[in-house]
C-alpha cells in the first residue's frame, strides 16, 4: 500500500514536470507566432503602400531613402490627408505625435486643441520614415470600432406624464458626476488608437484603466491563440497610445462620429 | 525553478522515506512474528513517518503545491499578457532612411524632387489654410457648454452657454423626441429680433397638456427666447434665455441659449451666411 503512494507521488511528479514543460513549449510557440505578428503586418503594408521604384518615374531608391525626402514626404502626407478629410464636411481627429497636439477639426477649421500628456506608438509607425508607412498614413483612417467606459450619447429617457398633475419640472442635471474616460478606437488597415485620461486622482479610477486595459488584452491574447491553434500567425495591430487630459478625451470621443475618420501624423 | 527543485527534493526524500517506511514495516512485522516481544525501530524513520502522515503536514504541503500552482500559472498568464506585447515591439526595423549622402545631394534627380515635394507642400498648405475663413465665425462645445467667437483668425469673445440635454422624451403611444443639438458645420440662415417661440409639440407633451392646433395662441410665447435669434435651420437657433443659472449645463431641446451680453456680441459680430461649427 506504501510502495503504491510512493509510487503515485513519483507520477505526480513527473505528471507535474510534463505538465510543466508543455505550457513552457506552448509560451515559447506563442511568443515565436508573435514576434513574428509585427514582421508578417510590415511586409503586409510594405506591399500596398510601398514605392513602385523604377527607371522610368526616375526615383531611385537612394533618394526615397533620403531622411530630407522623407521628411517632406511625411509633411505632405498629413496635409494631404487633412484636406481630405477637410472637404469630407464632417468632424474628424489630427493626431500629430511630432508636436503632441490632438486636435478636433471640422472643414479644415481647427475647433479644439489638446495637448497629449505623453504618448506611446509601435515602434513600426515611430521609425515610420519607411516611405511605406507614408504612403499609408497619405489617407485618412476610418473607426470601425470603439470600446469605451463612456458613452458616446448620454442619452436619457424620460416618460411623457399623462396629464400636467404629472408633470415635473426639469432638475438641475448633476455636473459633479465624473466618470472615467478610457476607450480604444479600432481603426481600418489595423492600427488601434488608446486614449487614456491622464488624471487619476482617485485609487477606484487607476483600478478602472488597469481592468479596462486587461479586458484589451484578454481579448487580443484570445484571438492570438485561436489563430495559433491552427498554426497561424496572430494578428498585429500597429498602435498609438496618447493620454490626455480627461475632459479633452472625453471631448474627442463624443464629438468624432462613430465611423469618424483621423489623420496621424508620426 | 527553484521551488520545483525543492518540491522533488522533497518527495523523494517522502518516497525514501515510504520505502523505508515500508521496509522498517516489514521488519518489524517479521520480528514481532519471530521474537514477539522486541519491535525493531527504524533509525529515525519512525518521527518522520509520523510527522508526514500528520493531517497539518498534509495540509502545509498541499497548499503549498497549491500556491506554487497558482503562481506559475499566474506567472505565465501575466508573460503572455504583458511581456509578449512588449517582445512582439522587437521587431526587425524597417528602416529605409540614410542621410547626408553628398553624391546624392548633387544629384539632378533628387534636386528635382527635393524642389516638386517643396512645391506640392507650399500649395497644399495653402489649399488647408483658405478653409478656415478669415471671416467671423463661432464655435459651439456642446460637452462642455462653452462658445468662442472668431473674426479674422482670432478669438474675440468665449462664455458658456446651454444645449441639448440628451433627454428622449417617450409617450405611452411610443412617440419620441431626442432633444440633442445637432453637430457639424452649420452656418447663419437668418437673424432676427425679439423673437417669439412657437412651441412645437413635444412642448405640450413634456408638460402633459393636450395638443393645441398648428396656430392656437397657445402655442404662441414671447420674451423667452431673448432679444435676439441666429436661425440655423431645421428648427434649431441660437438664442437667448430667461434660465441664466443653467449656463454652462446642457438643459435645452437642442438650440443653443446664450446670456444677454455674449448674444447681442454674436448678434452683431455674425452675419447672414457666417458658419457655425458646433462639436
Amino acid at each position: 500500500m506504501e510502495i503504491k503512494d510512493g509510487k503515485k507521488r513519483h507520477f505526480g511528479k513527473i505528471t507535474f514536470i510534463v505538465l510543466i514543460s508543455i505550457l513552457s513549449v506552448l509560451i515559447i510557440y506563442y511568443s515565436i507566432m508573435s514576434m513574428l505578428a509585427p514582421v508578417r503586418k510590415m511586409e503586409e503594408i510594405k506591399k500596398e503602400f510601398d514605392v513602385k521604384v523604377n527607371d522610368k518615374n526616375g526615383i531611385d531608391r537612394q533618394v526615397v531613402n533620403d531622411s530630407s525626402y522623407l521628411k517632406l514626404l511625411k509633411e505632405k502626407a498629413f496635409l494631404q490627408s487633412r484636406i481630405l478629410l477637410a472637404e469630407s464636411d464632417s468632424i474628424y481627429l489630427t493626431l500629430n505625435l511630432e508636436d503632441s497636439t490632438a486636435n478636433i477639426e471640422i472643414s479644415g477649421v481647427v475647433v479644439h486643441k489638446s495637448k497629449m500628456r505623453s504618448f506611446k506608438s509601435s515602434k513600426m509607425l515611430l521609425t515610420g520614415n519607411d516611405n511605406a508607412i507614408l504612403s499609408m498614413l497619405s489617407t485618412p483612417f476610418t473607426i470601425l470600432y470603439a470600446n469605451a467606459t463612456i458613452k458616446k450619447e448620454p442619452v436619457m429617457i424620460k416618460m411623457a406624464p399623462k396629464d400636467t398633475s404629472e408633470y415635473k419640472p426639469d432638475i438641475m442635471p448633476d455636473t459633479s458626476i465624473t466618470e472615467p474616460v478610457n476607450y480604444i478606437l479600432e481603426m481600418n488597415r489595423g492600427i488601434r488608437i488608446y486614449v487614456y485620461q491622464e488624471e487619476n486622482i482617485k485609487f477606484s479610477e487607476r483600478i478602472n484603466q488597469i481592468k479596462f486595459d486587461l479586458k484589451d488584452r484578454l481579448r487580443d491574447t484570445w484571438n492570438a491563440l485561436k489563430r495559433i491553434a491552427v498554426f497561424k500567425v496572430p494578428e498585429y495591430h500597429p498602435f498609438i497610445k496618447i493620454k490626455l487630459p480627461r475632459s479633452d478625451a472625453k471631448i474627442i470621443y463624443r464629438a468624432i462620429p462613430k465611423n469618424g475618420q483621423i489623420a496621424v501624423f508620426s | 525553478m527553484l521551488w520545483i527543485s525543492k518540491l522533488s527534493e522533497m518527495e523523494d526524500e517522502e518516497i525514501i522515506k515510504d520505502n523505508t517506511e515500508s521496509e522498517g514495516g516489514q521488519q518489524s512485522t517479521e520480528a514481532n512474528q519471530g521474537k514477539n516481544e522486541i519491535p525493531v525501530q527504524p533509525e529515525n524513520g519512525i518521527e518522520k513517518k509520523d510527522i508526514s502522515k500528520k493531517p497539518l503536514f498534509v495540509i502545509v504541503r498541499s497548499f503549498f503545491i497549491f500556491i506554487c500552482t497558482v503562481l506559475v500559472i499566474l506567472a505565465m498568464a501575466l508573460f503572455i499578457l504583458y511581456v509578449v506585447p512588449v517582445l512582439e515591439e522587437i521587431f526587425p526595423r524597417h528602416k529605409t532612411e540614410s542621410a547626408n549622402i553628398k553624391e546624392l545631394n548633387k544629384d539632378p534627380v533628387y534636386k528635382k524632387q527635393m524642389g516638386l515635394l517643396t512645391k506640392d507642400i507650399q500649395r497644399l498648405s495653402l489649399r488647408f489654410n483658405a478653409y478656415t475663413s478669415g471671416q467671423s465665425y463661432i464655435v459651439i462645445n456642446t460637452i462642455e457648454n462653452k462658445f468662442a467667437l472668431y473674426t479674422n483668425k482670432k478669438l474675440i469673445r468665449e462664455g458658456f452657454c446651454s444645449s441639448g440635454s440628451y433627454t428622449m422624451l417617450q409617450t405611452s403611444g411610443n412617440k419620441k423626441w431626442i432633444f440633442k443639438t445637432p453637430k457639424g458645420k452649420y452656418w447663419v440662415h437668418g437673424k432676427i429680433t425679439n423673437p417669439v417661440w412657437k412651441r412645437p409639440d413635444w412642448s405640450f407633451v413634456e408638460e402633459g397638456s393636450p395638443i393645441p392646433s398648428e396656430n392656437a395662441d397657445s402655442r404662441f410665447e414671447y420674451g423667452v427666447l431673448g432679444d435676439y435669434a441666429l436661425i440655423l435651420g431645421d428648427g434649431y437657433m441660437i438664442h437667448g434665455t430667461i434660465y441664466k443659472r443653467f449656463l454652462g449645463m446642457p438643459v435645452t431641446h437642442g438650440c443653443v441659449r446664450l446670456n444677454d451680453d455674449d448674444l447681442k456680441v454674436i448678434y452683431n459680430t455674425l452675419n447672414i451666411g457666417s458658419k457655425v461649427y458646433i462639436y
